[in-house]
């Protein structure tokens, strides 16, 4: 025991003090503690009394000498916080206070220091510190903002980060209704006053909210909002959350969907058959044109298949082999030409090309195939030759034509200047009577010759020539009333099987001629042997309307004459009436309404012409 | 210059027929001149003539149109048949079609018979110059 100025039974009670407690004298001394402080600060329970406080103490500041002097006066102040290590070395935080000690004469004899430990609330503190400097790195890393709203006050705060996203200024101190109005009016603020109102009516948490705001300068962006009600006895008191700039994800998101769309749109709108296949030639995706080609209204009917269930067998395994080699050998297919031929029976031209899709190591994972559509090309492609042809048989026809015009005319020239010359140096009065006959008789060939040589012309130039609509069975029956004297003198006669109601679309004077011309034919090489017959029928055969003339005549030995048959001043008969322009015109004629010929006979029992008249005109 | 026993002509043109002839004996010594009306004609009366040995004519003046059968359908039937003589066909044509030209260069070189081909109109020192024996 210590030997005290003011030593009593009360130091007992001194000693059982709840918190650790010190009587200090007016020299700082220490004069009794509680064995509180004695545990706290004395090893082994050795009591420092009588030592002064700031021996004790080294570390304690100076200053509060003059807060103890004070004390002393009767003014008791406040001492501070005091870090301090406890005899097991832990670090323990004091707060130091004092009142003055009275003796029992109400003087002043010392201070009383009471501490209260507030280690547990300082480390709370520095961890504070410590979570408010994590939160706020985090928050500028991943751009997530808090907030915090009281209600009974109406504050709102908003972190730094918050604000940043808002492009505030730091020292900005916003309020609920401002905070409202950064968001874009219309669907944002809605749904964010929408969710205030839940959080605070109904306790409602709100999260993942993708929202627009409009920044403090102007500047739209996306943010994420979240939030949640909290309580304080059951009531709800306030709200807190998050508040996440997202704007270039969004962005790119939305670019991305763009570019998706767009490539999308560009496959679908192209006009052609877009796929990609697999390693297994199953369709992996196909466009609208490859679609519509195959018949099917959704895509999802044919991804999935291979062409095995979309061609036939063969089609489809040719088909099968080109991917095989395209994907081995990595060597693309462009343009070739292929002709496709679905299950239905269609059958269409493509320009196919097959490229191989490489993965990252270089091997191929699939094809995709792009096919153009050119079966209207290919039709036009053979119209084009068709027309060709038209124009070289034409030419040659028009060649020909240049050629037997310089020949008639030639010989008939060459004939006029021998006869001349002739003339000019005979005598014979009898013999120069004789050339002039023959003169005339050269005179009047050249006449006829370009008679005829005007027909075929008039034929082939007259371009807007007149096509009517006749009553084919009346026709025959005219010309053979016009050839009636002709037909009975040669014993022949004319059966019209055509119906009386068949009508064809013509130019009338030419089916006249043609008509007149066969018949005359028909009649004039009549078998010697026998009675003339021939016959007329019509039937309708692709397109056209065929009239068969059948006669019963002398007939034509085809094999050495076919050739020439409607060539111009070509006789196979040795009649005197043969001029060879007849069948020359009339083909003429028939090529000129679009139309064609057929012919067949057998020498000796007769011949057979088809004409084709065109239904088209 | 050496007689000629037979000159044939064979042209539907009565005409030329007349023409020739009256060039011909004018022109040049010949013991007969024969004319035909076409091809087929000349060819049957040429292959009588030649299946009972009697004379083939020496020279022919062929035209090429002509009905039933024409010049080249003439020349393609006759040098086929065995004549060992060498006989001078004078083609007289009007016509300056390419075709004509090829089909005589195709018959010239195919036959050991002396084939000419001649425009329209022929004077008197044509007729002498091709109406010889070959």
């Amino acid at each position: 025991m210590i030997k005290v100025p003011l030593k009593s039974n009360t130091s007992y009670l001194i000693r059982q003090l709840p918190s650790p407690t010190a009587f200090i004298d007016t020299n700082y001394n220490i004069v009794q503690t509680s064995d509180k402080w004695t545990s706290i600060f004395n090893k082994n329970d050795e009591h420092n009394n009588s030592k002064s406080l700031f021996a004790v103490f080294p570390k304690l500041s100076h200053k509060w000498k003059m807060v103890l002097d004070n004390c002393f006066k009767g003014n008791p102040q406040p001492m501070g916080i005091h870090q301090t290590i406890n005899t097991n070395g832990q670090e323990l935080w004091f707060e130091w206070t004092n009142a003055p000690w009275y003796d029992t004469d109400e003087n002043i004899v010392g201070a009383i220091i009471q501490l209260s430990n507030i280690t547990e609330a300082v480390n709370n503190e520095l961890e504070l510190n410590k979570k408010e400097l994590l939160l706020q790195q985090q928050a500028e890393i991943t751009k997530i903002g808090r907030w915090e709203y009281n209600i009974a006050d109406n504050q709102l705060f908003w972190c730094s980060t918050t604000k940043s996203i808002h492009e505030v200024t730091p020292g900005f101190r916003p309020n609920i209704e401002t905070a409202l109005f950064y968001y874009k009016e219309g669907h944002s603020r809605n749904a964010i006053s929408m969710a205030l109102f839940e959080a605070q009516n109904k306790g409602k948490s709100w999260s993942n909210l993708k929202l627009q705001i409009i920044t403090a300068t102007g500047k739209e962006k996306w943010v994420m909002a979240g939030g949640k009600p909290i309580y304080n006895k059951g009531e709800v008191v306030g709200l807190i959350g998050t508040f996440q700039d997202i704007h270039e994800q969004v962005v790119a998101d939305l670019k991305t969907i763009d570019n998706e769309k767009l490539l999308r749109t560009l496959i679908d709108n192209l006009p052609v058959n877009v796929y990609i296949k697999d390693t297994e030639s199953r369709k992996v995706l196909v466009n609208k044109a490859e679609c519509e080609y195959l018949g099917i209204n959704d895509p999802k009917e044919i991804i999935g298949k291979s062409d095995f269930e979309l061609y036939p067998f063969d089609a489809a395994k040719k088909s099968r082999e080109e991917d095989l080699k395209v994907m081995n050998s990595l060597i693309p297919v462009i343009g070739k030409e292929t002709v496709k031929t679905t299950l239905d029976g269609k059958v269409t031209s493509f320009l196919n090309s097959k490229i191989p899709l490489l993965n990252n190591k270089g091997v191929a994972y699939g094809i995709v195939g792009i096919s153009m559509d050119i079966s209207t090309l290919k039709e036009k492609e053979k119209e084009l030759r068709n027309i060709i042809n038209i124009a070289s048989v034409q030419n040659k026809k028009l060649l020909n034509f240049a050629h037997i015009v310089s020949h008639n005319l030639r010989s008939h020239s060459a004939n006029f200047s021998m006869l001349l010359n002739f003339l000019e140096s005979e005598e014979d009065e009898d013999e120069k009577k004789n050339i002039f006959t023959m003169l005339t008789k050269a005179s009047n060939n050249l006449l006829e010759t370009l008679d005829n040589l005007n027909e075929v012309v008039s034929i082939n130039t007259n371009t807007n020539i007149e096509i009517k609509e006749i009553n084919l069975h009346d026709k025959v029956v005219d010309v053979c009333n016009n050839l009636s004297p002709f037909i009975s003198n040669n014993k022949s006669k004319i059966e019209n099987n055509i119906p009386a109601s068949f009508n064809i679309k013509v130019v009338p004077a030419y089916v006249d001629s043609i008509i007149t011309n066969f018949i005359t034919n028909a009649v004039k090489y009549r078998h010697p042997e026998r009675e003339g017959h021939v016959i007329l029928s019509v039937e309708k055969k692709k397109g056209y309307s065929v009239l068969s003339i059948k006669d019963n005549g002398l007939g034509i030995d085809l094999k050495k004459y076919g050739k020439k048959l409607f060539g111009m001043y070509k006789t196979f008969h040795d009649h005197k009436d043969a001029r060879g322009i007849g069948l020359y015109l009339t083909k003429n004629q028939i090529d000129a309404m679009n139309g064609k010929i057929e012919v067949s006979s057998e020498v000796g029992k007769g011949t057979e012409f088809k004409i084709f008249f065109n239904e088209k005109n | 210059m050496k007689k000629i026993s037979d000159i044939t002509i064979i042209d539907d043109d009565a005409i030329t027929v007349f023409g020739l002839r009256k060039l011909i004996s004018s022109s040049v010594e010949c013991e007969s001149i024969k004319s035909y009306d076409n091809g087929k004609i000349a060819l049957d009366a040429l292959t009588e003539f030649y299946n009972n040995n009697k004379q083939i004519p020496q020279v022919i003046f062929l035209d090429i149109n002509m009905p039933i059968m024409d010049g080249w359908e003439f020349l393609e039937a006759f040098i086929e048949l065995p004549i060992s003589n060498r006989i001078r066909i004078n083609i007289v044509t009007s016509s300056i079609d390419p075709f004509d030209q090829k089909q005589w260069e195709h018959y010239k070189s195919k036959s050991h018979h002396l084939i000419t081909f001649n425009q329209k109109p022929i004077d008197r020192n044509k007729i002498t110059e091709i109406t010889q024996v070959a």
